[in-house]
């Protein structure tokens, strides 16, 4: 097994089988790190709780919801407005964050008054929103709350609300994945098959697995929808409570997201039937890959054949512009869970960069299958990396670039490496063809940087140049590009506007111009 | 030289699976379900259909989690005859065994040989 040792985790020898080198002939029967575990006593991870993993990545994505933490203040405060997942209303859910404020007082008589007493007063502060989740945190699991025996009696008192409960304190899993999986679980118990959703298509999805960053669910949504078919529920990013709740009268649940949602999606299949079609919404051939296989599934080939020609037509000569000059840049690609697997590969194939790490701080050994088998020969893998180790593994693999988030992100700063925020973005959407153009925009702005090459001067000792004046990106990325080379007109910088995704709200769609009664009993009959 | 010949061909065929199984691994997702008994499942069933396609074969398509496993190997199918020229040369027999060849090695990878601890848990 070719595991690496970093020298600042030789003190924690448990580590060791936390990272591969993926060497010559090396396949996933001998290469595959561990992963999903317990964070190992003595290294300072950077994982979330599994509080977090519910309330912040999965649940508060929900529009029309208020999302009271029964809890200290902190842990809301530090779960909120991190994460860019937008909502087309107003980002009512991004505005406002409550949390009970439980003290040490509390702790001692206990909190389920109080918390009622909290409920009571959002709603009243919020006469139109009628629904509500509720998370469990450390110190009101370890006191025994029953959460959902005082959201009964409100529901019982107030039949106009309903509320969720979830019940994943932060101590429930090793990571923020424990919570995915928790919240998952709890919402299909609880709340799906609660509510009866109109049905305005015949080929009528879940979009599972996205959670708006940015615009991305809106993007993709706009695509499905161009197609003909009713994307019924966003599980969560954009998504409505009660749409949530109709996930059951979808013919397919379109995963993009197999890290943080596949379980709601394999829970679903088994419970109601509804196959679970994973797919990918970055890079030209993925994308529309993807967007022809839920297509064909419901038998509208045509529709996605030209949804796919006018949009590769439209954006990929822009693209191509920023992948001339991004060939060779190294990468090390640190995201979450899911962007490791999706972007490992094609990023290599349709921009030409060269991802020399993968690392996932919660991810699972599944993820890691997928990331190790697209990344390149010579990689370096690391499951739940440390902050030393990270710096160990920046100064050896020496990458141009960083995706990853904020905390690891500032750190790679001051190793003067560029950073790229793959949670939230820099400027996204990063979802669909015109958002792959972002996305290459955005490293082609990060590795090209002129602060970048200036930040390496310094003025007590470096001679500084005097008779040169400062070099653009373009001037620093154009070197490598041949000028007697004929360049198409289209082939140019990105031109799209600066906010991509509020045109998409409001647009209408032929196909889904009224309920179609009767269509979840027979779908797509006509459509093989 | 039988011997050669035979050793000759099945290092053909041996690298032909390697070539499939790498673009599996670089441009697919759904051969890693999480669970051991899912993989088992996906992998049967795309790769049946995408066997039953390339060969000309009818495909089944009774049951929605049918079209699910189709989808992926219309596509499969295609970008392995777009993608390897010596796909062409290749008669009904020569695939069928080709196909099964990817088949054992892609469950090999997958799910007897995978290191993933968490395949064999019984619950999602």
């Amino acid at each position: 097994m070719p595991y690496h040792k970093f020298k600042c985790s030789e003190c924690i020898p448990e580590r060791e089988k936390h990272a591969v080198i993926k060497g010559p002939g090396e396949d996933l029967t001998s290469c595959l790190p561990l992963g999903y575990l317990n964070t190992i006593p003595g290294t300072i991870s950077e994982r979330g709780c599994a509080y977090c993993g519910a309330k912040h990545v999965i649940g508060a994505p929900m529009k029309d919801v208020i999302h009271m933490s029964h809890g200290p203040v902190g842990c809301t405060y530090d779960t909120w407005q991190t994460k860019r997942y937008i909502s087309d209303n107003d980002n009512f859910q991004l505005k406002y964050t409550y949390a009970t404020d439980v003290k040490e007082k509390h702790i001692i008589f206990g909190a389920e008054k109080m918390l009622k007493q909290n409920i009571m007063e959002a709603f009243e502060a919020f006469p139109d929103i009628k629904r509500m989740s509720i998370y469990q945190t450390c110190a009101t699991a370890l006191i025994g709350d029953d959460i959902g025996a005082v959201a009964q009696e409100v529901m019982d008192e107030k039949p106009e609300v309903d509320i969720f409960v979830c019940n994943s304190p932060g101590f429930a899993g090793p990571s923020q994945s424990g919570g995915h999986h928790k919240i998952n679980l709890a919402w299909l118990d609880q709340k799906v098959g609660t509510f009866e959703p109109e049905i305005t298509s015949k080929y009528v999805i879940n979009y599972v697995g996205d959670y708006n960053i940015q615009g991305d669910t809106e993007v993709m949504v706009d695509y499905f929808q161009r197609m003909g078919i009713q994307v019924l529920s966003c599980f969560t990013g954009n998504g409505s409570y009660d749409s949530l709740r109709g996930m059951h009268r979808a013919h397919l649940n379109v995963l993009e997201c197999a890290r943080s949602s596949e379980y709601i999606c394999n829970e679903l299949r088994v419970r109601y039937g509804i196959p679970r079609l994973d797919i990918e919404g970055f890079g030209f051939k993925p994308l529309g890959e993807s967007l022809m296989k839920v297509a064909m599934f419901f038998g509208l080939e045509k529709e996605a054949q030209k949804l796919i020609d006018e949009e590769t037509a439209r954006w990929r000569p822009e693209f191509n512009w920023y992948a001339k000059r991004l060939q060779g840049i190294k990468v090390c690609l640190w995201p979450g869970g899911s962007k490791l697997w999706h972007w490992a590969n094609v990023i290599h194939e349709e921009m030409g960069v060269e991802v020399v790490s993968v690392y996932t701080k919660f991810g699972h050994q599944g993820d890691m299958e997928k990331g190790v088998a697209r990344c390149q020969e010579g990689a370096l893998a690391i499951d739940d990396p440390n902050e030393l180790e990270g710096i160990e593994a920046m100064k050896m693999m020496k990458p141009d670039v960083i995706f990853t988030g904020v905390r690891p992100g500032e750190v790679a700063k001051k190793m003067r490496v560029q950073y790229l925020n793959a949670h939230a973005y820099h400027n996204g959407p990063y979802k669909g063809f015109e958002g792959w153009v972002r996305f290459a925009r955005d490293i082609y702005n990060a590795v090209y940087s002129p602060i970048h090459q200036l930040s390496g001067l310094d003025i007590s000792k470096d001679e500084i140049p005097t008779d040169a004046g400062f070099m653009t990106r373009q001037m620093i990325s154009d070197v490598k590009i041949n000028k007697d080379e004929i360049t198409p007109s289209e082939e140019r910088p990105y031109t799209g506007d600066y906010d991509c995704v509020s045109k998409l709200r409001g647009k209408t769609y032929p196909g889904l111009s009224g309920p179609l009664s009767g269509a979840e009993s027979e779908p797509f009959s006509d459509a093989v | 030289m039988e011997k050669i010949m035979a050793e000759t061909m099945e290092d053909t065929l041996k690298d032909r699976v390697e070539q499939l199984v790498d673009y599996i691994m670089k441009w697919c997702l759904w051969q890693f379900h999480s669970r051991a008994w899912d993989r088992e499942k996906q992998n049967e069933g795309v790769l049946t259909k995408t066997r039953q396609l390339l060969c000309e074969e009818p495909v089944e398509l009774e049951t929605p989690a049918d079209r699910c496993y189709w989808v992926d190997a219309v596509i499969l199918a295609r970008d392995f005859k777009a993608t390897y020229p010596w796909f062409a040369t290749l008669d009904k027999t020569d695939i069928k065994v080709l196909m099964q060849g990817l088949k054992d090695r892609l469950d090999y990878l997958t799910i007897t040989g995978s290191l993933n601890q968490e395949l064999t848990d019984p619950k999602y």
